[in-house]
């Protein structure tokens, strides 16, 4: 707990509202709480219809808070009131969602080049820097093709670098590797790892997984279920850099794995 | 290969009819029926004296400014409108109408309005184009994900951007079907706008040709017309591919006609 806390949850409730002539709508997330520190890699785990997405809007300001707050870098995120949203912060809160997303009439450069676009920053500084991630992560030669003719794995990596490109102080990450095969996850796990190592940015990152909660983070929040509330926090023990592969064989991962699975109920 | 098969197979299918119409016209007359053969020469003869290039020019252009007139307005309507749920519904009855009403019977009232000259003519394709295009916009300002609106704004995309990057190419696929089906309604109106009163156009020709019982040369202005059709839609086809290259081309396929 050296730097202070560059994101502040605190008390955070959710619940959906009522219809007309019907029960009160029971809390979904009631009483959350955590801080996450510049340049740290926080993940997320929690069983399913814990709220986790849920959580990760109201951070990134498609969806109202409401109760308690958000606070980024001093200042008040979380809204209670739909029309006062700011999605993305103002740009500082960048978010990977499960879905690519990738919008199908532009091919993948024109793709990771969208953000930086309609920020106004796009300049010959910027295109090399894009060319350089679409290089790490393995998409070279594939520039000029549209996301219909990219496999799955393809498509999430474009989606992980458009967000990395334009260079949010905080990235939120919703299970953005839930659907691909095994084997093309370990590969997207060390992707992100070796892109964050470059970086050191600040992310967020949900997963059911547990193993891709250890092979990840710095550390592991346990959510609850209904009406969610951090369960359980655990420091993961294993020295950077991770080496996603061998995760497994590391001393003190079958220690750290029985804990937290120990903690989700 | 299957490609040359179904040009042959076409060509079979046209043998098919040109036989059919041949005969029919010796059992009925030629006087009602004319001729395939009699059609196709005095539809040379009528592209080598100039007149049919003279009369389908004129309404070519008619159809040509009246789909502008009436498809522009239809496509920036529903994006105007996007932000305002409740000018949509509140305009939807009196769209529905629009689209509902049969448009040729106004022809004699634009003919009354605007006179015999062009004007008239633009007015009903306009109203015949304007309402298709409308409704097959609107389609495809609705059909938009919002997920890729969010992905936007949280990158950083104001209003514009999302109009401009994401709702218009969205509604893309939308707007060229709509302009599909509207081209041969829109030449048909014109068509029609000629036959009621006119001194110009291929509607003009039918009408003469009707007049002085002349089959031949309705017939030979009808065919001018189905030629005029095809190329304005295998010109939208070859918009569309170019376009919506970005598709899977199974998805293209189905579309069509949508």
């Amino acid at each position: 707990m050296t730097a202070a806390p560059l994101l502040e949850v605190k008390s955070l409730g959710k619940r959906f509202p009522t219809r007309a002539g019907r029960e009160p709508s029971p809390w979904v997330i009631q009483d959350l709480s955590f801080a996450v520190r510049p340049g740290e890699l926080v993940t997320i785990i929690g069983p399913s219809g814990a709220g986790k997405s849920t959580l990760l809007n109201m951070i990134a300001q498609i969806d109202t808070a409401s109760a308690g707050e958000i606070v980024f870098d001093g200042a008040v995120v979380a809204s209670h009131d739909a029309r006062a949203l700011r999605p993305g912060f103002d740009r500082k809160i960048g978010y990977v969602t499960q879905d690519d997303n990738l919008l199908p009439w532009r091919t993948t450069i024109d793709n990771v080049l969208f953000p930086i676009e309609v920020q106004g920053r796009l300049d010959g500084k910027m295109r090399a820097h894009v060319e350089m991630l679409i290089g790490a992560v393995g998409l070279a030669g594939y520039e000029r093709y549209y996301p219909h003719e990219l496999s799955g794995g393809m498509r999430k990596r474009a989606a992980l670098i458009r967000t990395l490109a334009y260079d949010p102080p905080v990235i939120l990450m919703d299970e953005p590797f839930a659907a691909v095969d095994a084997q093309t996850r370990t590969q997207l796990q060390a992707d992100l790892l070796k892109l964050w190592e470059l970086g050191r940015k600040t992310i967020i990152f949900v997963t059911h997984d547990i193993t891709e909660a250890i092979a990840l983070g710095d550390r592991t929040l346990v959510l609850s279920r209904q009406p969610t509330h951090v369960a359980a926090e655990h420091l993961i023990p294993i020295p950077r850099p991770h080496n996603v592969a061998d995760i497994f064989a590391v001393e003190g991962f079958a220690a750290i794995y029985e804990r937290i699975r120990a903690a989700i109920q | 290969m299957t490609r040359w098969r179904t040009y042959a197979d076409r060509l079979i299918v046209l043998v098919v009819i040109l036989a059919a119409w041949q005969v029919g016209s010796y059992f009925v007359g030629p006087y009602w029926l004319s001729s395939p053969w009699a059609v196709a020469s005095r539809f040379v003869a009528q592209i080598w004296s100039g007149e049919l290039i003279r009369q389908s020019a004129y309404t070519i252009e008619e159809s040509l400014i009246g789909t502008i007139v009436g498809g522009v307005p239809a496509v920036l309507l529903p994006f105007m409108l996007r932000r305002h749920p409740v000018l949509v519904a509140i305009l939807d009855p009196f769209m529905v109408g629009g689209y509902g009403a049969p448009k040729l019977a106004f022809a004699p009232l634009f003919i009354l309005w605007f006179g015999i000259g062009i004007e008239s003519k633009i007015a009903l394709v306009a109203s015949v184009v304007f309402f298709i295009v409308y409704f097959n916009t609107l389609a495809g300002v609705r059909a938009l994900d919002p997920r890729l609106v969010q992905m936007a704004q949280i990158a950083g995309a104001g209003e514009r951007h999302v109009a401009r990057h994401i709702v218009f190419p969205a509604a893309v696929p939308y707007i060229l079907a709509g302009f599909s089906i509207a081209v041969p309604y829109a030449i048909g109106g014109a068509i029609i706008a000629e036959l009621i009163s006119s001194n110009r156009g291929l509607g003009y020709l039918v009408q003469t040709g009707a007049m002085n019982f002349d089959t031949t040369s309705v017939f030979a202005a009808i065919l001018a017309a189905t030629l005029i059709v095809h190329a304005a839609n295998m010109l939208l086809d070859a918009a569309e591919r170019f376009l919506l290259r970005w598709r899977p081309p199974a998805q293209v396929m189905l579309d069509v006609g949508n």
